[in-house]
């Protein structure tokens, strides 16, 4: 008795550890996707401790204009400011820090809401298939032929007309978000969903057709029963892949929005610097380059992290 | 086709909607006009009527071609719109050719040597590629050639006086010379990974396979049949993302400054000039959809399993 047990769970224990440790033992081999890895636990780390160590406070706290008041607003790169001045006379490089933080509010809060709406949409259009499907597809594909980036700007022109706080304060927990990037995200995440439900539906219909599903379901399993706890971890490694790079894309269009000057002027995120200072290029190139390379790293790190995975999870389709 | 660009024209309209009574907006900071003025701007631009009412008369405008007058300067839209139409089409379509011209072969030998040393570099190449904000790429370029080595214009689609010995064609060439490098280097990046995907899961099946054994050439083997069939994805990937790249194409007008739609849009949306943006809206949905039509048209000749009269 006390042996058949010892066998069972130490084949559970086996069992269950094996998928996600084979994984990382791939991903380890991955020198790219290491590499992404570093990149990105760097700038979480920037983004939760920046604060600690930029050499000027953020905006709008008047020390963050202390190169302006000793007059050295436009200063090339040097000891004393390792990024340069900006026009405004802020620390370039103190900018970047504090930008760190929103830039990754951006981009998780948008692939949050891309990955919910695309894997609703895309259950429920692969799960029941027939008209509901044809209808949720037809629409994604609007979503999907049509540029969003003029619907984002549009958006975001219109909404940002309606708030009067810089902040709002979520009830609950007290946390103040900035207002004007909440929109910028909430209407990149509303636009960014319909690829990734076409990705989940496709999952859903191989998986679907799996013969343990048709078991489950001779079994008298629920429609939920089998949605949530057999198919969607089936497609978990793909969403982790996605996930990354969301992260990845949702990071560039804000810049590219905040440098359009339909950002949130209160929140100086890298896309605003590189806007701020864009009328005065000649002058100091240096606040356009580095904001620009901290972008370019960011999201190199975020697109390395998700191959990397994507190799891992996936081994079926590596190249 | 013809319901994804209404329903897109309803979603636009709603929303320029929803940002309120366009007079009242042009009217914030202006406090001298009287309210008879606004009233009698409200008759003139057609805002007094219900919300479906106005849809529909600027439905039936649209199909006669007739976008409306702008709501700053009040000229008609048509007039102002004509020609950044032109300069827009001009910009993406030479760069749309040269990304072809070059990803098709780079992204075969990527995936005819894979994991060579070539291969390497061309894959990072490509993550790099779309790492990089596109605008970003734009300003690196006019600090490095425009404002540092003096080469190369910063902005605009012409120059006066002309550049380049006072020749019309070199002056347009030298002003398309940075903003086309920037759309190209954005597609190469997504052209090239999916060439060589496509091409290393071609070149593995057993039909290149039989075709090997039969001792034909290889280069026959990979342009004649591989190529075929990978171009295809490739093709469909284009027709989606046109709309985009069109899209993506605001970004790189901007920068340079050129005289396009894209620009014209940010413009207009900035100041929130409804009839404006509801044209170039109307615009570049119609060119995104026409362009998926050719894609689906010229589907058939690549590919003869696929034929017109027996639908998909």
């Amino acid at each position: 008795m006390a042996t058949t047990e010892t066998k069972e769970t130490m084949k559970y224990k086996r069992r269950s550890a094996s998928q996600w440790a084979v994984a990382w033992r791939r991903f380890r081999r991955n020198r790219a996707g290491l590499a992404g890895l570093v990149i990105v636990v760097f700038v979480f780390f920037v983004g939760a401790f920046g604060g600690f160590f930029a050499p000027y406070p953020a905006r709008p706290d008047p020390n963050a204009y202390a190169p302006f008041y000793r007059s050295e607003s436009k200063s090339p790169p040097s000891w004393k400011y390792m990024f340069g001045t900006s026009t405004g006379g802020t620390d370039v490089l103190s900018d970047v820090i504090h930008g760190t933080k929103y830039t990754l509010y951006v981009g998780i809060l948008v692939t949050l809401i891309t990955i919910a709406v695309a894997v609703v949409v895309g259950s429920i259009a692969g799960f029941y298939g027939g008209w509901v499907d044809n209808i949720l597809m037809r629409t994604t594909e609007v979503f999907l032929v049509f540029p969003s980036l003029l619907f984002i700007l549009v958006f975001v022109r219109v909404f940002t007309l309606t708030i009067g706080d810089p902040f709002w304060t979520i009830p609950l927990i007290g946390l103040r978000i900035p207002s004007g990037l909440t929109i910028v995200t909430l209407v990149l995440g509303a636009f960014n969903w319909a690829s990734n439900a076409r990705m989940v539906r496709g999952e859903f219909f191989r998986v679907r057709e799996l013969e343990f599903v048709e078991a489950e379901k001779a079994l008298g399993a629920s429609n939920m029963r089998i949605i949530f706890k057999h198919i969607l971890p089936n497609i978990l490694s793909s969403l982790i892949v996605v996930t990354s790079l969301t992260i990845a894309y949702a990071i560039l269009v804000e810049a590219a929005v905040s440098f359009l000057g339909f950002g949130d002027v209160n929140t100086v995120t890298w896309g605003q610097i590189l806007q701020e200072n864009w009328s005065e290029t000649r002058n100091v190139w240096w606040a356009e380059v580095f904001p620009g390379l901290a972008i370019l790293i960011t999201v190199f790190g975020f697109n390395l992290l998700g191959d990397g995975l994507s190799d891992a999870l996936n081994p079926r389709l590596r190249d | 086709m013809i319901p994804v660009a209404l329903g897109i024209s309803i979603i636009t309209f709603i929303t320029m909607y929803a940002a309120g009574d366009p007079i009242s907006i042009i009217r914030l900071g202006k406090g001298n006009i009287t309210p008879d003025t606004l009233e009698a701007l409200r008759v003139y631009y057609g805002l007094d009527k219900p919300v479906p009412v106005q849809y529909i008369n600027w439905i039936a405008n649209v199909l006669q071609f007739n976008f409306g007058r702008s709501l700053r300067g009040g000229q008609p839209v048509n007039l102002i719109i004509g020609n950044w139409f032109w300069e827009t089409v001009k910009l993406q379509l030479v760069s749309i050719v040269i990304a072809l011209g070059i990803s098709i072969p780079v992204g075969i030998m990527s995936a005819r040597k894979q994991y060579s040393k070539q291969d390497v570099i061309v894959t990072s190449f490509s993550l790099f590629g779309v790492s990089m904000p596109t605008f970003w790429l734009g300003i690196i370029l006019i600090i490095v050639f425009s404002f540092n080595l003096g080469w190369l214009p910063s902005g605009g689609s012409a120059g006066d006086p002309k550049l380049w010995w006072n020749n019309p064609v070199l002056d347009s060439i030298a002003h398309l010379i940075m903003p086309v490098t920037v759309l190209v280097y954005v597609q190469l990046a997504q052209n090239i990974r999916l060439i060589r995907a496509n091409m290393l899961e071609i070149l593995r099946s057993d039909y290149i396979l039989a075709a090997r054994a039969s001792g034909i050439s290889e280069r026959k083997i990979v342009y004649k049949y591989a190529l075929r069939n990978a171009i295809g994805p490739v093709i469909t990937f284009l027709g989606i993302s046109l709309g985009t790249i069109i899209a993506g194409a605001p970004m790189t007008e901007y920068v340079f400054s050129w005289p396009g739609l894209g620009r014209r849009f940010v413009q207009a949306t900035t100041d929130l000039d409804f009839p404006v943006v509801m044209a170039i809206t109307m615009i570049i949905t119609v060119m995104a959809l026409v362009a998926n039509l050719i894609v689906d048209i010229s589907y058939v000749y690549l590919d003869p399993r696929i034929s017109i009269e027996k639908g998909k």
